[in-house]
């Protein structure tokens, strides 16, 4: 059977069905198309199709060859009615047999809808009161043709069904993995640089529930690394931004955006609202944070960092011998003195080949998919390809309970929020503004500013933080700052506050 | 003196100006080693910060060095 066909003859979809027949289909959807009674208000009383057979057959053969290899079906195949056709009489048949029902339905109506508008066929109208016209259906479809889903992604249809058949044929996973993927959730802690990857694919493969949460907004400057987002996105919400996107990746997720930073105030109600953390942000004091909720909700967690051409990835697991964030890094050292990726600069297959480890290891942890190693600190150079696992264990003197000084609760607030530096200064707050000056270079500092104190020169004593005085600590996006405000509150400094998300807030609240 | 091979990672390897480099040190410690390096190279974090892993597993810094150990000094690393 030709993928595309005239015929003068009645055309018979039991034959045409027949020949669709194939063991690997699952199922079947066709398309008739019927010579109705009437046209633009006028009574038809029957039909002649004419076609530029050479040309149309072609084109035809394409469609049907597109609608295939865009739907992953088995079969397909359309048949078109030439000569003289009263009403009631079959026009136009599509049939297309597959796996699953969703892709049959939506190659079906590709070809239909792209038959009608790009394949040359004219059609004469006898009217009840005698007269008679040519349509040329190219050029009747392109003026109001029924065409809304023929340029959308595959799949767009709402019955399209998620095929994890490459994944379920692999003997660990199966049907039974599949099911346990379904009624897995998973808290993403930040969708930038690390978390993109690890949402694409766990979204992809079938997680039941995702939570995103990150307080950020999509800039310029986060493409290069993160090409969940597009042009369009910058200025949006990152959770709100992902979760649109990957609504379109697999409709069986539910992602819960959650358009809001970590604190100590909302992490312990959000973990325990899933059954797995993958903690994907940028900076030591959430890490902390997260690692410290999960210790103490008893929920397993996937750390990953990434400096430059380098990473680290860490599994924790409730387990008496497995080690926390804490357990290997008993100093929590702070933000600044190593550099994020706005310091020190990164390529973005580097937090992406990360992400895509932390996902892996994430599934591995729904699936029970353990490779018999202990817990390990892994470390890549993405430069030289070198992979090094450090065996890691359970520090005995980690209490594996929060007792760090960031984690008492804070008298004063640490964090302020401003409408604008004005109004922090009308506040009698004195404005610090510890960006690099390569960031002041690109977004100078306000006219209100009493100092800029570089953080890099703070850290390594080429400056010294005034030690009188009420402070409000400015960066770019509030995490250098709140991370030094603690530091310098733990050395009795009680008067210095953080300005809340930085610069981007308040630029964000002022857009608003 | 013993000869011990070092490898640097990320902020450490960045002031090192080198990833991994051998040494022949007098020196007992896995902390008397980084103290040591540290008077040759410009790094700029407290041992406090760091972590030592000796021939692939986390070490004391008061663990006994042998000749041809592998060392490597880990910094803790936060970007993402």
């Amino acid at each position: 059977m030709r993928a595309f066909a005239f015929s003068s003859e009645p055309l018979d979809p039991q034959r045409h069905r027949a020949e669709l027949a194939d063991p690997a289909s699952g199922g079947y959807a066709s398309f008739e198309g019927w010579v109705r009674d009437h046209n633009e208000g006028r009574r038809v009383e029957r039909l002649e199709y004419e076609a530029f057979e050479a040309l149309a057959i072609k084109e035809g053969e394409r469609i049907v060859a597109d609608a295939v290899a865009r739907f992953g079906v088995s079969r397909a195949a359309c048949v078109h009615r030439v000569g003289s056709l009263g009403i009631g009489d079959l026009a136009v048949w599509v049939g297309v047999s597959s796996a699953h029902r969703g892709e049959a339905f939506a190659a079906c109506r590709y070809i239909i809808d792209e038959v009608k508008h790009r394949v040359p066929i004219w059609k004469k109208e006898h009217y009840t009161d005698g007269d008679s016209g040519w349509v040329n259906c190219e050029r009747c479809a392109a003026a109001a043709h029924d065409h809304d889903h023929a340029h959308l992604p595959v799949g767009s249809g709402r019955d399209f069904e998620h095929d994890y058949s490459r994944q379920v044929a692999l003997p660990e996973v199966g049907a039974a993995g599949q099911a346990k993927l379904a009624a897995a959730s998973v808290l993403v802690v930040g969708a930038g640089g690390l978390g993109v990857p690890v949402l694409q694919y766990l979204v992809a493969a079938g997680v039941g529930r995702i939570g995103i949460l990150d307080g950020d907004h999509v800039e310029a400057s986060n493409l290069h690394r993160q090409p969940l987002y597009g042009i369009a996105d910058i200025g949006r919400a990152k959770a709100e931004a992902a979760a649109e996107r990957l609504a379109a990746l697999n409709r069986d997720a539910q992602v819960d955006a959650i358009a809001a930073h970590a604190t100590r105030e909302n992490i312990d109600e959000l973990v325990a609202g899933y059954d797995l953390v993958v903690e994907c942000t940028d900076n030591f004091r959430a890490k902390f944070l997260v690692n410290d909720a999960v210790v103490r909700a008893g929920t397993p967690a996937v750390f990953a960092s990434v400096h430059q051409y380098e990473g680290q990835l860490q599994v924790y697991r409730p387990e008496p011998a497995w080690p926390c964030l804490r357990c290997l890094w008993p100093a929590a050292p702070r933000d600044g003195l190593v550099g994020n990726c706005a310091e020190a600069g990164v390529l973005g297959p580097v937090p992406a080949t990360l992400g895509a480890m932390q996902a892996m290891q994430a599934l591995q942890l729904i699936l029970g998919l353990h490779a018999g190693s202990g817990p390990v600190l892994v470390m890549v150079d993405l430069l030289t390809l070198e992979t090094r696992r450090v065996s890691a264990r359970r520090d005995p003197d980690c209490s594996h309970v929060p007792g760090a000084a960031a984690d008492a609760p804070d008298a004063a607030p640490i964090e302020l929020e401003f409408g604008t530096l004005a109004a922090a200064v009308e506040a009698g707050l004195e404005l610090v503004d510890i960006r690099e000056a390569w960031e002041c270079d690109l977004d100078p500092p306000s006219a209100s500013t009493l100092l800029h104190l570089p953080l890099s020169d703070l850290v390594n004593g080429r400056a010294q933080f005034p030690a009188q005085g009420r402070y409000l600590v400015i960066c770019a996006h509030g995490v250098r700052s709140l991370s030094l405000t603690e530091h310098l509150r733990s050395l009795g400094q009680p008067e210095v506050y953080s300005l809340r998300g930085g610069l981007a807030a308040l630029r964000c609240r002022g857009a608003q | 003196m013993i000869d011990v091979h070092v490898q640097y990672f990320a902020v450490l390897r960045e002031r090192a100006g080198l990833s991994r480099e051998t040494v022949a040190t007098a020196a007992a410690t896995a902390a008397e080693l980084y103290e040591e390096l540290a008077t040759r190279h410009p790094f700029n974090l407290p041992r406090s910060m760091l972590r030592v892993a000796i021939n692939d597993e986390f070490a004391d810094w008061s663990r006994q060095l042998g000749t041809g150990d592998r060392i490597v000094f880990i910094p803790p690393v936060a970007g993402g």
